[in-house]
């Protein structure tokens, strides 16, 4: 296992990359997403159902108003009517009573003609004149004045001319001391007796405007609206600002309205937009027209658009509050998600995941967890594999290490025997059996100190023969360490690695020691030669693998050293001191285990 | 965190910008009359059919332009400090706009400084003051006025003849015997009034004025005036009076004698007046559009305090009326106010 820990994960990106990735993963980011989607969407909903409203609302409004200020105008223009109709009926009365008199200057006629004034309230004067303009009879009872240029008024030609009954324009009434008061006159002609003979006459009735005004004042057409009448010639009947009409000071464009007998339009000719509704009455072809200023028309329509802007904006607040929290309430728990497993990618593969939130996200983190689960299931499985394939690799190794070992003895034999040196023929095969004994171990890879340290000394009685008494060695080992275990076959690479590189050159006798002792609940054994000893270079290559033993039985030193990291650890395994001509000291270390504690000898048994 | 937040305001602050713009329009050009405003009027006397009408336009411009109109006038053309006081009385209250008839063109200067210094907008209707601090003046064209009573006079008179005047100023101060040459505390209107028509009638040599009286505000003492010019001229033969006092006293005095040799030019349009046209009594008059005047006066007043650009002066016209063209449907509706 000598991979990165991230294997399993993508690296994470490189400072270089990481500046404009940040930003734009900001600018991805899930709430931000839903945040804005979510604002953009209900906003474009709220503006087109507002602006459709809007249109629907204020097109109502304005068509009820207009609607409104119709019904107000037909409303004056039926009590018009009827007023007309009833200054009518006051003229027809007054007609039959003068017809109907003998005589038109009997006390009797006065009598009812002041019951007729008295009755009504807006009639001024009623008076019958010849045909030639003298003043015949008339109530109440006035002198005229002079120069009245009575004949050249419009109610009395209009009279003459027509059998109709006639309505002036307003005008002003000379006619009669007193007062000048603006009237509306009622003319005909008619018949009346003057001692005894039918002679002809014109009637006149004057009426002031006080009720018209009084009609024209219940119109309320919003704040500065009003109704004015107009006669058929586009003189102005009666109008609200009457006086300001006549002195020029205000303008009403008659000319669109006299084309109309009912109409309504809009009308721009004083510079504001104003609705007009003309309505005409039978009688006089007067017209009644009413006029609505567009802006209070469209009050309704700002109140509309205030509200309107005011619900856009508590929708707006509402929205952005309710899509901040929910892509909280998504993303958090994401994000959560997110950070743990890039701690996992970080390599930390202990990381509980257990993000809570919405379905989907604990789903994913339960799953993720188990899959976490298993790939440590997975790993350990690999390692596992892996040291034990590791671990086969060296047994055959190690197996090779007796072939040639066992060549190199019998040879030695083989000439001890020729020499008929039987005794040391014998102490040899006698070590040899006990040296494979040993290796043999019934099969087993782990055994004690003391089997260890037999198995050496044997190794070492046969080295001696073959080097013919060229080294000493001597083996010592705290009484209590030998109980404890060890992997097998771990001294004799050392030692024949001493031999070979260490004494074999040597031209003195060589010492070979080895002691085992038990320190601070480590074995260690330490193997040292008075040799060669080796460079710094050499030293630092063994266990790195990079300088070969080119003799002895092949099995290098760092087999030695890796099956004890395999075993015990990574930590535990050899280590070198050497001087040049000074020797070597090699140490071996790793935890002390009481024998018969099984460590991984179910699985050594079933893998070998 | 923060780039979401900046996004987030920024959106809402464009939509909240545009449904804001969206309900407010472009504002009218015509004027505001959400709020009230005090404007104070202050004409020459409270009494007369004139100075009603005027009133009248006043208080017709006042409602339709929402102003709380506060009228203010002595009981006399002549009484020039009681004009004063009112127009200080008017700075104290702090009146939004001051509307003044001066009755003298130099006695009310002072005021009226005093009141464009108090920052209040004065404008002048129907006779001028002696202040450049005015804003604008209302009225008719007081020289203007006086050459149509001329020319009128003249010609009724067939070029020759002498003629008296009857003027109004203020007689406590100014002598009878003309202009002394010291300061002129008369008003404005009757000094053009005058100047007018002497300029006019001072192209026929055979025409003399031979008395110009001035009356103080009183229908009496102008027919005591008239009476005292009779006896004195008995060979006179026109009547000019300048105002609408003298001009009531003088139509009296002259329809009381039964003389008709005496021509009579009056001046403003009271019904008393009409009645003598009518009646024969007087053959013209020069009238004015008080009813005008004071509307305009307040419509500029209200212009004024809303800032719009106003003229230097509105001239709104005289006319000369007689009993011919008195019925014309457009004299009649100058003549008479429209009362319901």
């Amino acid at each position: 296992m000598n991979k990165p820990k991230g294997y399993f994960f993508p690296l994470r990106p490189g400072p270089g990359k990481s500046g404009r990735l940040r930003l734009s993963s900001k600018l991805r980011s899930i709430q931000l997403i839903i945040t804005l989607t979510f604002m953009a969407v209900t906003a474009a909903v709220a503006v087109i159902v507002s602006v459709m409203l809007y249109g629907k609302f204020a097109n109502t409004a304005e068509e009820n108003a207009n609607l409104n200020m119709q019904q107000i105008i037909e409303q004056v223009n039926y009590n018009l009517e009827l007023y007309v109709k009833g200054m009518g009926s006051i003229f027809a009365t007054a007609e039959k009573q003068i017809t109907s008199t003998p005589s038109i200057d009997s006390p009797l006629l006065y009598e009812r003609m002041d019951t007729l004034m008295s009755s009504r309230e807006d009639l001024v004067s009623v008076a019958v004149f010849t045909p030639q303009g003298q003043y015949v009879v008339g109530t109440p009872g006035q002198t005229m004045r002079m120069n009245t240029g009575l004949e050249s008024q419009s109610w009395f030609t209009t009279a003459k001319r027509t059998s109709e009954i006639s309505y002036s324009a307003p005008h002003i009434q000379n006619l009669f001391k007193g007062r000048y008061t603006w009237v509306v006159s009622i003319s005909k002609l008619i018949q009346y007796r003057e001692n005894g003979e039918l002679r002809t006459g014109v009637l006149l009735l004057d009426f002031n405007f006080r009720t018209i005004d009084e009609l024209s004042k219940q119109v309320k057409l919003g704040k500065r609206g009003y109704a004015y009448i107009l006669d058929p010639l586009g003189n102005i009947v009666y109008h609200p600002q009457q006086q300001l009409i006549y002195a020029g000071l205000k303008y009403e464009n008659v000319e669109p309205v006299l084309e109309y007998a009912y109409r309504s339009y809009l009308d721009e000719s004083t510079g504001e937009k104003r609705f007009i509704t003309v309505r005409t009455l039978a009688q006089t072809g007067w017209k009644i027209v009413g006029v609505a200023y567009y802006d209070e028309i469209v009050t309704t329509k700002r109140d509309l658009n205030q509200f309107l802007a005011w619900f856009l904006g508590v929708v707006l607040v509402c929205v952005i509050a309710v899509s901040v929290f929910l892509s909280w309430l998504i993303a958090s728990p994401i994000r959560k998600l997110e950070r743990t497993v890039k701690q996992v990618a970080e390599g930390d593969l202990n990381t509980p995941i257990n993000v809570s939130g919405a379905y989907e996200v604990e789903q994913l983190s339960r799953r993720f967890n188990m899959m976490l689960q298993r790939i440590r299931q997975l790993m350990e499985q690999i390692i596992y594999e892996q040291e034990t394939k590791r671990k086969g690799e060296l047994e055959v190794l190690q197996s090779q290490i007796n072939p040639h070992f066992l060549y190199n003895t019998l040879n030695s034999v083989i000439r001890l025997a020729e020499r008929g040196k039987t005794d040391e023929v014998v102490t040899m095969i006698q070590s040899l059996s006990r040296f494979f004994r040993i290796s043999l171990s019934k099969g087993k890879n782990i055994i004690t100190i003391q089997e260890e340290l037999d198995h050496i000394r044997h190794y070492l009685v046969i080295q001696s023969f073959r080097f013919k008494n060229k080294f000493r060695y001597e083996i010592t080992a705290q009484e209590e360490v030998l109980q404890y275990q060890t992997i097998k076959l771990i001294l004799q690479p050392i030692v024949e690695n001493a031999l070979y590189h260490g004494i074999e050159m040597l031209p003195d006798e060589g010492l070979i020691s080895i002691t085992a002792g038990l320190q601070d609940g480590l074995i260690i054994i330490k193997v040292s030669d008075n040799g060669l000893g080796m460079s710094k270079d050499t030293v630092n290559g063994i266990l790195s693998g990079s300088v070969k033993s080119t003799s002895g039985s092949g099995v290098g030193v760092r087999n030695v050293h890796e099956r004890i990291g395999l075993y015990y650890g990574r930590e535990y395994g050899l280590a070198f001191e050497s001087e040049l001509e000074e020797g070597t000291v090699v140490t071996i270390v790793f935890p002390a285990r009481p024998a018969g504690e099984a460590m991984d000898e179910q699985k050594e048994e079933t893998n070998l | 965190m923060k780039s979401l937040r900046v996004w987030l305001t920024v959106l809402l602050c464009g939509v909240l910008w545009i449904s804001v713009s969206s309900c407010s329009g472009a504002s009218p050009d015509y004027i505001s009359t959400s709020k009230t405003r005090n404007i104070h009027l202050i004409v020459k006397m409270n009494k007369g059919d004139y100075w009603n009408t005027l009133k009248l336009g006043a208080e017709a411009a006042a409602k339709e332009f929402n102003v709380n109109l506060t009228f203010k006038a002595p009981d006399s053309e002549s009484d020039i400090e009681e004009q004063v006081v009112m127009v200080e009385e008017s700075i104290k209250e702090k009146a939004d706009v001051i509307i003044l008839a001066a009755s003298s063109y130099m006695g009310l200067a002072q005021v009226v400084d005093q009141a464009a210094y108090s920052r209040i907008p004065v404008i002048s209707v129907d006779a001028e003051v002696g202040s450049a601090k005015v804003r604008t003046y209302v009225g008719s064209n007081g020289y203007e006025a006086g050459q149509k009573s001329a020319e009128r006079l003249i010609e009724l008179l067939g070029g020759f003849g002498e003629i008296g005047i009857i003027n109004f100023t203020n007689s406590s101060l100014t002598p009878d015997s003309g202009k002394s040459g010291s300061i002129d505390y008369g008003a404005r209107d009757a000094d053009e009034r005058e100047k007018g028509f002497l300029n006019y009638a001072a192209r026929f040599p055979n025409v003399k004025v031979v008395q110009i009286a001035y009356t103080s505000s009183s229908t009496s003492d102008a027919e005591s005036l008239t009476r005292e010019m009779l006896n004195k001229y008995p060979q006179l033969r026109g009547i000019a009076t300048l105002n609408e006092i003298a001009s009531q006293g003088a139509a009296r005095v002259i329809q009381g004698l039964k003389r008709d040799s005496v021509k009579m030019i009056a001046f403003d349009s009271s019904p008393s007046m009409m009645e003598s046209l009518q009646d024969g009594t007087v053959q013209a008059t020069v009238i004015q559009n008080p009813f005008s005047n004071g509307y305009l006066a307040v419509k500029y007043a209200v212009e004024a305090l809303e800032g719009m650009d106003i003229p230097e002066r509105v001239d709104t016209g005289t006319k000369l009326i007689d009993l011919e063209n008195m019925l014309w449907p457009e004299n009649q509706k100058l003549l008479f106010p429209f009362v319901r």
